[in-house]
């Protein structure tokens, strides 16, 4: 019988176990070793900060730090396969269909990381809350919600009242940003890929502020009404979440897109 | 099972390697690709592999475009490269790991040839030497039963008795459904293996015969000086000459290493 050559979870199974087969060891020190991190990270910062006003805005900061920069990293390790040719040889011929292997990167690289790192983060700062209010009491506020740490975010740091659905939009495509930009990245450059995609979107950014700047500045074109400290960005008064949002939906579609005929039209 | 036809390729900024090359193989036969150095053998077979893509020219293989890389193509195509890697896992775990992508996946083949090359299922791949590790991945690919395997240097890195165990192995493993495609400079290893020799020159196929059709047509001979008359092509060798004489009376072994270097330079056994 002919096999499905588009897509079939059975095959997602089969790259699941191979992956587990392959990783378990790693995946095993990695988790305990991010949890040992988590743990004694909070704990050098709660007993080094003055410790009775630690809050969950606290946790939160400390949370958000980590999961950008863990996110990035491990992001940027997508298709590990094209970082030498004898891999990539074996993986771009594993009977899967492009379909499945793009998927499955997805899930392990992006969906994973964000369904299992708040949780691991959750457990272990909560833990360590515990513990550490045991020896120490003057740490009052000990318990963790990411939840409530989200809501505070967006309604009191953004300063809006009402949480938007755009703004709302607007977070979480950011945070997708984060971590679609480096998985781009690594489909496309075979060696160093973090680093050349951070140098890609540095050159992209600075490239945008210049364009800016001499249009604002040096050009002084007609339509450009700079407010003060907002000169790189349009003025489109409360519609700039709005543009945002979508601006960085359809780049995350785009890196996304890129994403696919890379491992689609990889050669070796 | 392969068909190429009008094939071009290039490498980015380098020079055109095949120009309207053609070639037909067929199921059943073990073929060896053989070559120059630089002649493109590899890279032909990264092609066939659809590891590379053509710049124009029609490819099938297996009624395939191997560009494509569907499914059931994968299915039953193995190549075992030059230079491989593999994880830090067990053969037994390799073969957990890998074996499920492959339908017709013979585990009791498997275990007989591991046993047969010497290799123990629970060795750690990476404490392996480079021979071991290339006999596991040519047992590994015999064990597929893919309808096309595809051998890019094998017998690299083998002792002298894996080599022959090779011969032996690969002869005795294949079914007259699968087709084998040899890439060698190691004439010798594959000698008395390959039922098909095709030889790849300025990027074309410049020479595609049966073992059979060519030891109908030429005797490959060892003598002197006064032989060398009405010989197609001889080279010197210590007391005397082998000789490539066209065949008038009985059917000789074929000596490959003569046979290439006469079709390298030119000459035709018709």
């Amino acid at each position: 019988m002919e096999p499905n050559n588009l897509f079939s979870i059975h095959r997602i199974i089969l790259l699941t176990k191979q992956s587990l087969i392959i990783n378990k060891k790693l995946i095993a020190i990695s988790v305990v070793g991010l949890s040992g991190a988590i743990f004694f990270i909070l704990m050098f910062l709660q007993l080094r900060s003055t410790i009775i006003r630690w809050d969950n805005s606290d946790y939160m900061t400390i949370f958000n730090y980590f999961f950008i920069a863990l996110g990035i990293i491990y992001s940027g390790l997508s298709f590990p396969a094209f970082r030498s040719k004898e891999r990539s040889i074996d993986y771009l011929l594993l009977p899967a269909s492009v379909a499945e292997k793009y998927i499955f990167e997805i899930l392990t690289r992006i969906v994973v990381f964000i369904l299992i790192f708040p949780l691991l983060f959750w457990v272990f700062s909560n833990l360590e809350g515990v513990i550490l209010h045991n020896f120490v009491p003057e740490l009052i506020n000990y318990k963790f919600s990411i939840w409530q740490g989200l809501l505070e975010i967006l309604q009191k740091k953004m300063n809006i009242g009402l949480i938007d659905w755009w703004v709302w939009l607007l977070t979480i495509q950011g945070v997708l940003f984060l971590l679609i930009a480096p998985f781009t990245g690594a489909s496309h450059f075979k060696k160093s890929p973090l680093l050349k995609t951070l140098f890609t979107f540095t050159i992209i950014i600075v490239g945008y502020a210049v364009l800016t700047y001499f249009l604002v500045i040096v050009l002084n074109t007609q339509g450009y009404e700079p407010k003060n400290g907002k000169v790189l960005f349009l003025n489109v008064g409360n519609n700039l979440p709005s543009i945002f949002a979508i601006a960085i939906t359809v780049i995350n579609l785009c890196l996304m897109t890129i994403a696919w005929f890379r491992l689609k039209e990889k050669e070796v | 099972m392969i068909q190429i036809k009008d094939l071009n390729f290039a490498y980015p900024r380098q020079q055109t390697l095949f120009s309207n090359l053609s070639m037909h193989l067929e199921a059943g036969s073990i073929t060896g690709l053989l070559g120059k150095n630089g002649a493109g053998k590899t890279s032909l077979l990264k092609v066939i592999t659809g590891l590379l893509h053509p710049k124009s020219g029609v490819i099938s293989v297996l009624d395939y475009n191997p560009k494509k890389r569907d499914v059931s193509m994968l299915n039953n195509i193995f190549l075992v490269p030059e230079d491989f890697s593999f994880p830090e896992i067990s053969i037994n775990n390799y073969v957990k790991a890998y074996s499920p992508f492959y339908p017709r996946f013979d585990l009791q083949l498997l275990h007989r040839i591991l046993s047969d090359f010497d290799l123990q299922a629970n060795s750690m791949l990476q404490r392996l030497s480079y021979g071991q590790k290339k006999k596991f991945l040519i047992v590994f690919a015999l064990a597929t039963r893919c309808k096309l395997l595809v051998l890019d240097e094998p017998t690299n890195g083998l002792d002298i008795p894996s080599k022959s165990l090779f011969r032996k192995i690969l002869a005795g493993s294949l079914d007259e459904n699968q087709l084998v495609i040899i890439s060698t400079h190691q004439v010798k290893d594959v000698e008395n293996l390959i039922d098909q020799i095709l030889i790849l020159d300025s990027g074309k196929v410049i020479f595609q015969h049966t073992i059979q059709d060519i030891s109908q047509k030429v005797s490959f001979i060892s003598g002197t000086s006064d032989d060398l008359n009405g010989a197609i092509y001889s080279e010197a060798i210590p007391r005397g000459y082998r000789l490539m004489i066209p065949n008038s009376h009985s059917e000789t072994e074929v000596d490959i290493e003569l046979l290439f270097n006469a079709i390298t330079k030119g000459k035709k056994i018709e």
